[in-house]
């Protein structure tokens, strides 16, 4: 038993990275019903980012956090403004692929400047665990947990009380009507991109220290945070976290008790029956189509 | 134009023909066996991507299940002496291979079934990634990373195929598959994945099972990367999980965008272009997705509708515009051209239905009866339930209670298709017409319900795919000229004005054979003339004897020509008789103008 929750525990503190990357995807389908089909890419460019600042200029942990999330955010807006907005604009489907294209010069860039090497990036918290009664936990592990909290506690605030945040959700609800009641459209759709940008910006920073920083890291990652949000409901975001957690759980006892290859098989295969049965996703309402 | 074409291509195939003979060593050759082979997996995916329009970037672990399945069967076979002898094991499992991927096709089609678009994507993302997985880590079978090696080479009899064959080989199956798909997207069949594309309510409105259709369009697409992926196998002699990737899916998807979505050339140039830069860009391997990123990019900027759409916009301008005296001769039809259209009407009778969303009854115990060969208007304010009651009795919505009797009988329409099959066909308040599908089309495929052909006969080219297609074009033609639109056959639907597409989605719904046409709002949005035009339709439809039941706004247009008037308010049936009473019964003046003008 002592085996099982010490696993699920670590597999909490992944699950919560899964979460903080899920509710990139839903950010910015909530406002143009479009995603960022290579947030996962994001994710590696905040972990390689991490690796560089860090490691190799030395710079404190706390001040380079800042530096990834704003710089994420920035070029976030501006891969928003060549890639997303022209086809948004043009009605169709194609932002798919565009946004995919970006996220292959991003993995080329990263092993261009990078490498393909995978390198470990120590936690500036140190590698001691720390004691939960019988379990134990890294200090970075907790970190995740906690922060991946804090940052879903504050988005509903936002998404609730704040007029940005309302104005975020007229968009997702009616982007032609909210235009219309004088809300910048256009400027809340790229935000909540670049937003996404960030978060994953965000997530690439805490993952590194428990993985490594490597150009092929984003793929699977953002793979399975889609998984998650879909099959919490893209347009759900407390939701997203609690199946983040759930499935990171999952996963490690998945590969606990069974075996690690099976573990991604199990997962995919979750989500493609999660769509199958319920496409609104667990926690999303159904849309009903007007005839 | 077409012959133009036709020459393109005929001098195309002879130097495809010609070239093994003429340049030395098997390199050539050998890439011109992989830009056929990525071809067939393109066409394949065209189909389902570019005229169905379901997004698919899991087309690389489909073939996959081609290559392995073909690989892991002929190597177990290949011992024996049997078929040493006889090669024949080579194509007992092509053939194995090409159905284990259809079967997988059928199984992406489930989840398929309920999303589109980006959540489709990803579906088939997770599905290649998952069999990508299992290719990995089921050592014991697939050979996990190492892959399969040795699989045998094609051989006929016991003549084993050099490179040179082979090359021919591949040439003639790529061949094939465009024929295929040349005869797929011209058939019924394909029409109706066209349709699908664009409206699955609307296909589903004449009677088509859109699930089976986008199953078996799902089939035949898989077929393709199946079939593709055991040439792949066969020519390779060696396959590992790497050949299959994600990225691969992306090359396809990519090919077929390139090379124009939903057009028959476009994989060919997709797969050929694909194929050969990577191998001129062979120096710089290095930034290979650079490439592959920066090309798609650009094409998504400069070619958004692929090479073959540029190049079909640059001849064909002459489609987009209208002739002026068809404009003007809207409604006004040949003389006798309908009564051997339609068939009799049959009676409609609703009995206590009702229907709630949630805590809202938007329709309870509505009881009423529309006689055979009869115009029955359903009136009401905005909410009052007229739309929910067409969808209930077209089958788009269920029924919490009540019965729908058809000529006395008790009708099930558990669905759309199966309303449809009881005679029971609509139009849509907001129009639901196929993209730029041209009028022809939009009512060849409202023949779907009652075609006998099927895909197999399509793709054989049978006489009796053909005389069929010969009759309904006939009978298409006679009801479009019925409904006036006559000389605007060959128009895509969506350079239309708005009462032309009226009046085509009344044609499409007739091409169903209706015994009960049900109109929601068909004359919301339209000018005068319009109004006038849409009248004279409904009034022959009648002469014809077809029951008509019309909801509608427009009371000038519901006081002419109705025989017949249901008032309903807030779900409940509050009036009903003729036009002359209804106008004068005082609920319906309250429920319309509210109770002070009822007072005064």
């Amino acid at each position: 038993m002592y085996f099982f929750f010490q696993i699920a525990l670590s597999g909490i503190a992944t699950g919560a990275i899964y979460g903080l990357i899920a509710v990139g995807y839903s950010l910015t389908f909530m406002t143009t019903k479009a995603l960022n089909f290579a947030l996962g890419m994001w994710v590696m460019l905040g972990g390689m980012l991490t690796f560089s600042l860090s490691v190799q200029y030395g710079v404190p942990a706390l001040v380079a956090l800042p530096m990834i999330v704003a710089g994420l955010f920035l070029l976030g807006l501006v891969a928003e403004r060549f890639s997303v907005a022209p086809f948004l604009r043009a009605g169709s489907d194609v932002w798919v692929m565009s946004t995919l294209a970006v996220g292959l010069l991003m993995i080329d860039f990263a092993e261009i400047i990078w490498g393909r090497s995978p390198t470990p990036v120590p936690s500036f918290l140190g590698n001691t665990p720390v004691r939960l009664g019988p379990l134990s936990i890294l200090p970075q592990q907790l970190f995740i947990i906690a922060i991946a909290c804090v940052v879903f506690f504050a988005l509903d605030l936002f998404y609730r009380r704040t007029l940005t945040g309302k104005a975020f959700r007229a968009v997702a609800h009616s982007g032609e009507v909210s235009a219309l009641m004088g809300i910048n459209t256009r400027r809340v759709q790229a935000a909540s991109y670049a937003a996404a940008a960030a978060f994953a910006g965000l997530a690439g920073f805490m993952v590194v220290p428990l993985t490594l920083a490597e150009p092929q890291m984003g793929t699977v990652l953002g793979l399975k945070a889609f998984a998650i949000a879909i099959i919490a409901g893209l347009a759900a975001p407390r939701g997203i976290l609690f199946c983040g957690l759930i499935y990171g759980g999952l996963e490690a006892l998945i590969s606990g008790y069974l075996y690690t290859g099976i573990r991604d098989i199990l997962g995919f295969s979750l989500m493609i029956l999660a769509l199958a049965i319920k496409p609104e996703g667990l926690f999303g309402r159904p849309v009903e189509e007007r005839a | 134009m077409s012959r133009v074409r036709h020459y393109a291509q005929g001098l195309a195939l002879a130097a495809l023909l010609a070239l093994p003979a003429s340049i030395e060593g098997s390199y050539y050759q050998y890439l011109g066996i992989i830009v056929f082979i990525y071809g067939i997996v393109a066409v394949g995916l065209n189909i389902l991507a570019g005229y169905a329009g379901q997004f698919s970037l899991g087309h690389a672990a489909l073939m996959a299940m081609g290559a392995y399945t073909t690989a892991l069967l002929t190597k177990a076979l290949a011992p024996l002496p049997f078929f040493q002898a006889t090669g024949a094991h080579i194509w007992i499992g092509m053939a194995a291979g090409t159905v284990m991927a259809a079967i997988f096709g059928a199984l992406l089609a489930l989840p398929a079934l309920r999303v589109r678009g980006p959540y489709l994507a990803m579906v088939t993302i997770a599905f290649g990634w998952v069999i990508f997985k299992i290719l990995q880590e089921w050592v014991p079978v697939t050979g996990g990373d190492l892959g399969l090696a040795s699989i045998p080479k094609v051989q006929i009899g016991s003549f084993e195929l050099q490179t040179h064959h082979f090359y021919y080989m591949a040439l003639g199956f790529f061949v094939l598959a465009l024929i295929f798909q040349h005869r797929l997207v011209h058939s019924a069949f394909g029409m109706r994945i066209r349709a699908m594309k664009h409206s699955e309510l609307g296909v589903a409105s004449v009677g088509v099972d859109v699930y089976g259709l986008k199953v078996l369009v799902f089939v035949i697409s898989a077929a393709f990367a199946g079939f593709g992926g055991t040439l792949f196998a066969h020519q390779q002699n060696y396959i590992s999980p790497d050949n299959f990737q994600f990225f691969s899916s992306v090359f396809f998807l990519l090919a077929i965008l390139f090379g124009g979505a939903g057009t028959q050339m476009g994989p060919v140039i997709g797969a050929t272009v694909l194929t050969l830069l990577p191998e001129m860009l062979h120096d710089f391997d290095k930034f290979r997705l650079i490439v592959y990123g920066a090309f798609i990019l650009l094409t998504l900027y400069f070619l958004p509708t692929g090479v073959m759409g540029l190049f079909e916009r640059g001849v064909r301008p002459s489609r987009l515009s209208l002739p002026t005296d068809a404009l003007q001769q809207m409604g006004q039809p040949a003389e006798g051209s309908e009564p051997e259209l339609t068939g009799a009407g049959a009676s409609l009778e609703l009995d206590r239905v009702s229907r709630a969303f949630g805590g809202l009854q938007a329709l309870r115990d509505v009881s009423f009866r529309v006689e055979a060969g009869t115009i029955h208007a359903l009136i009401g304010p905005n909410g009052a339930g007229k739309t929910t009651l067409i969808n209930v009795i077209t089958g788009f919505y269920r029924a919490d209670a009540g019965r729908i009797l058809a000529d006395g009988r008790v009708v099930a329409v558990g669905s759309m298709s199966a309303a449809a099959r009881h005679g029971f066909v609509r139009t849509f308040q907001t129009i639901k017409l196929f993209g730029d599908l041209t009028v022809l089309e939009h009512v060849m495929v409202g023949f779907a319900r009652h075609s006998r052909s099927g895909v197999w006969s399509a793709l054989a080219g049978s006489r009796r795919s053909k005389e069929e297609a010969h009759r309904n074009l006939v009978d298409a033609r006679k009801l479009i000229r019925f409904v006036g639109l006559e000389g605007l056959e060959d128009r895509p639907a969506n350079v239309l004005p708005y009462g032309h597409r009226r009046l085509l989605e009344i044609a499409r719904a007739l091409a169903v054979m209706p015994k009960l046409l049900l109109l929601d709002e068909p004359a919301a949005g339209l000018v005068g003339e319009e109004i006038g035009a849409l009248a004279a339709v409904i009034r022959r439809l009648k002469a014809s004897g077809m029951t008509v039941l019309l909801v509608e706004h427009h009371m000038d247009l519901v006081v002419s020509i109705s025989d017949h008037v249901t008032v309903l308010d807030y779900g409940v049936v509050i009036a009903n008789g003729t036009p002359a009473t209804i106008q004068r019964d005082e609920k319906v003046i309250k429920a319309y103008l509210g109770t002070a003008h009822a007072a005064a």
